[in-house]
Formats: C-alpha cells, structure tokens, sequence
C-alpha cells in the first residue's frame, strides 16, 4: 500500500481590522484575486484590540502562524490603536524569544482597504514561510 | 536631600527606629503608621495599621514580606486619597511597585508619607515562622549584618538578585547600609513630605557620607553582578518541551497572579468564565487532540501573565514565595522581565513622572515590525 503524504497546509489565524485590513482582505475576494485559503480570519475592530492572550492562544492551541493586520501607521481609525499594537508585538516577540517559542509565527502587517492585492500577497508570503517552519510543535502537547 | 544620624540607643536597633516612628504618632504628623509587627503568635510579622503610639512595637527589620504592602496601599486608597497623612514603612521592591502602581492609576499616595527602609533581604515565609536558628529572624539578619556577612543561606532567591536594596522615591530612608547598626542610622530626607516629618526632631547631620555612599554602591553592584550571574545561569527554559515542564506542578490556583502587586486587574481574565468551554467543546478538543490535561490553559496562564506585568515587574518574588507547589518562577519571569524591560528601556519604580512602554508609542519606531 502506497501512503500518500500530504503536503502540510498551515492553519494560520488572522486577526483583521474592521478599518483597513478587513476591507483590503474583502476587496482581495471581491476581485478575484487569489490567494491561499490557509488563513482563517477573525474580524476585530482594530489591531490595538487584540491582546496577546488571543495570540498566545491561537499558538497554544496548535495554530501554525498568527496574523495581525491593521491600517497602515497615521491611518488608524482610532487613531494610535496600530502603534499600540506594534509596541504589544514588540513586546510579545521579546517574551517569545526569551522563552525560546518561535516568533516568526507571529506577523503583524499593515494593510489598507484599498491594498487587495498586498492582502493576497501577504497571505502567500506568510504561507510559504510558515511551510518552510513546519507545523507547530506546541500542536502535540497534551499537558500544558 | 540631606543626611541624618539616629543614634542607635543600647545597641537596640530595631527599639530606636520604633521610638522613632512612636515620636511621627505622638506629634501627630501621621495619624497611622503601616508597618511590620509581629502577630501575638510570634510565628511571622505582617503590615499592621497602627494609630496607638502606645501599641506600636514593629518589627522594621524583620526579613520576611509575607503579602505586599504596595497592594495594600493600592486597597486602602482605590476611593478616594487618605484626609490625614498615613506614614508606610517599605522596602525599596515594594516602593518600586507602588510607583507602578501609582502610573496605573491604581494608589493615590497624595497624604502617605513613604518611610522607606534599607533592606538586608527576607527569607521564605516558612523559613522565617519556623527558624531554625537560636536567635529570631530579625536578631538573625541584623547581626549577620553587623558581622559583614551577606551570605544568607535563608535568603530567597528573589532577594539574593534584588534589583536595588536601597530604596529611591521615598520621602524619608531609614538606612542601614554603610552604618554601624549598633551605634547609628542614617536618616536620608528626600522630599518636603519628608522634611515635614522630620521637623522638630533634633538629628545631627551626618556629616562623612564616604561610607554610605561606597556601600550604597558596592551593595548596588554586588546584587547587580548576581543577578546577571543568575539569568545568564537561569535562560535555560527554552522551547515548549522546558516550558512544558517548568509548569508541570502547576494547579490554576493563580495565586502568583492575586499575590503579585502589579496585577492589579479587579477580576483578571482568568478568573472568569471566558476560556470555559460549554462540556461538548470539551469533548470536541478530547477528539481532536486524543487527550489533554486538565485544568488546562496552565501555560496560557503563566504568558498571558507575563505578557501583562514583565515590563513593570520589580522582582520582588512573591509570586514565587506563593507557588504552593514551589515552582521556582524567578528563574524564567527575571529573565523575561529583564530582556522586555531593555527592549523599552525601561527601569520600574525609578521615575514616577516616566510614562509606561505600553501607553506610549513614537511613530517612527520598530518599523520592521510592522514590514518585516
């Protein structure tokens, strides 16, 4: 018998603002472009608002990249809530490595609502470079 | 600033600093002094609000913190700030955390008068209630003071890497560093609160400061230097398969969170019902993984907590000292808090004015972060 090996598709989940992001990812779909379907997206209403419990359980759980994507710096809805959440990655990417998990899971990236095809490309990057990762180690972990 | 002598009277140190702090009641310059006082038992000193000059008899050095005093300012002034001033005798870790605490909104230190003390370290809370020495605790540390010797087996190992003994941002320091404890302290006034306090006392200057000033700095760099000895011995937890481990014993009690001064969170996250899952979700993740332990999100806990104090954690170690399975948190929170804290270039409890990293943001910075 012949086992077919799967290629590995990342779980990617992808925190979106309702401002920027969100809308650059719609207008992605409503062109047509195509990119790959490995992320799963979670509208919030900006990048500020998405504390490091959602991420550091969305890697805890076994997702095998995190994505961040809020309006582009000085175009923020809320005015400063992006620079906030860029200073939270900063800050969450130095307790990462402090503790040795893998940083290059978490990405955050600006993206506006009229970037359709920045989102796509971003997705493709982002799942490529997660492919070259693996899968998540922390996926197998029963006990923590 | 300026440097006084209080006579140590019948090489009492501990019954001279509490005629002293007896004198800030009688002349009614505080209406109540927080300090450490032996409970009846003797088995441990805790902070006790006391109005009753006649009453007070603290133990100032006792080297124990069994809870923080900077929760418990936090606590007493959450409404509105204190109508008459209340003196506090602090250590300097837990000034460091009031100040936090101060920039969180969370005390209001308009009418306290901070005393703040020299600290020579504490011990475990069990250590000190069952000594295991002739003499008590505080006769213990005073004279293995007096002898030069700071090697102290007890000694916790938050406090062998104390970030600063010596307390800053106090109105007035009881200082024991570079004196000799049998014959005199100094008493550092630093701000107006603190002149105020000391007016109508009789203290001579003091007047050759050359040994404070060495010791303050020896002890400041010998502390410094073991605790860098200590992360770059103790930044061995990496990776998920150590972190697994390091956390094994933990139950979700969440004590190190409700312990610690800078979570000050009313009701933290995980204390609610939010990650509890309705029973077939359960079951659904049972299916899926094969198995998990239970509680879970032990470790989702432990960075979620991080994630929210490192930046302003002083290391005081009382989430160690509250770990009933004694995992010995020091060993990752001081390596984590140490390398966030240089990333923002931050120093907790140093400056009261200085805003916290995570309430300011410059437009220019990090921006790889956000383009790679």
């Amino acid at each position: 018998m012949v086992i077919k090996m799967e290629e590995f598709e990342p779980k990617i989940v992808g925190f979106l603002c309702n401002w920027c992001s969100y809308a650059g990812a719609d207008l992605a779909g409503t062109s047509r472009i195509q990119y790959p379907p490995n992320v799963r997206i979670i509208k919030v209403m900006c990048s500020g608002s998405v504390d490091s419990v959602y991420i550091m359980r969305a890697l805890l759980e076994g997702a095998d990249g995190v994505f961040i994507g809020g309006c582009h710096p000085g175009d923020c809805h809320y005015i400063d809530g992006n620079y906030k959440a860029r200073r939270r990655a900063v800050l969450l990417k130095s307790i990462l490595e402090t503790i040795g998990l893998e940083k290059e899971r978490i990405w955050i990236r600006w993206v506006s609502a009229s970037e359709g095809q920045k989102f796509a490309d971003t997705m493709k990057e982002m799942t490529e470079e997660i492919k070259k990762l693996g899968p998540n180690p922390i996926a197998k972990y029963w006990n923590i | 600033m300026s440097e006084k002598i209080l006579k140590v009277k019948n090489k009492d140190t501990v019954g001279t600093v509490n005629e002293l702090l007896r004198e800030f009641l009688k002349s009614n310059k505080v209406k109540a002094l927080l300090v450490m006082q032996e409970v009846p038992s003797k088995k441990i000193s805790f902070p006790v609000l006391i109005s009753d000059p006649e009453q007070l008899n603290s133990n100032v050095f006792a080297p124990v913190l069994p809870v923080s005093t900077a929760t418990i300012i936090s606590k007493i002034t959450k409404v509105n700030s204190a109508s008459k001033p209340i003196g506090v005798v602090m250590r300097s870790c837990q000034i460091r955390a009031l100040v936090e605490l101060v920039k969180l909104n969370q005390a209001n230190i308009d009418n306290i008068v901070i005393i703040g003390i020299d600290c020579l370290g504490t011990f475990p809370v069990n250590t000190y209630s069952d000594f295991p020495e002739k003499v008590t605790p505080t006769d213990y540390i005073l004279e293995s003071y007096n002898k030069k010797n700071d090697e102290v087996k007890y000694h916790r190992s938050s406090c062998q890497i104390c970030k600063d003994p010596i307390p800053n941002n106090a109105d007035i320091v009881i200082g024991l560093y570079g004196m000799n404890s049998q014959k005199e302290l100094m008493i550092q006034i630093n701000t107006e609160k603190g002149k105020k306090l000391l007016e109508g006392f009789s203290l001579e200057d003091l007047k050759d400061k050359r040994n404070r000033e060495k010791a303050v700095k020896e002890t400041r760099e010998k502390k410094t230097k073991n605790r860098m000895e200590f992360i770059k011995n103790k930044s061995n937890i990496k990776g998920i398969d150590a972190l697994a481990k390091f956390f094994d014993k933990c139950i979700n009690c969440h004590n190190c969170m409700k312990i610690c001064p800078i979570c000050y969170c009313r009701e933290c996250l995980f204390e609610s019902s939010v990650f509890d899952l309705e029973v077939n979700k359960y079951i659904g993740k049972a299916e899926k993984k094969g198995l998990f332990k239970m509680p879970n999100d032990s470790l989702l806990f432990h960075t979620t907590r991080m994630n929210h104090m490192v930046v302003s954690c002083v290391g005081c170690g009382l989430c160690e000292q509250a770990c009933p399975h004694d995992i010995p948190l020091m060993e990752i929170i001081i390596p984590i808090s140490e390398n966030a804290q240089k990333e923002f270039d931050y120093t907790p409890g140093s400056d009261i004015k200085e805003k916290m990293p995570m309430v300011i943001y410059k437009e220019d910075e990090y921006q790889e972060v956000g383009e790679k």
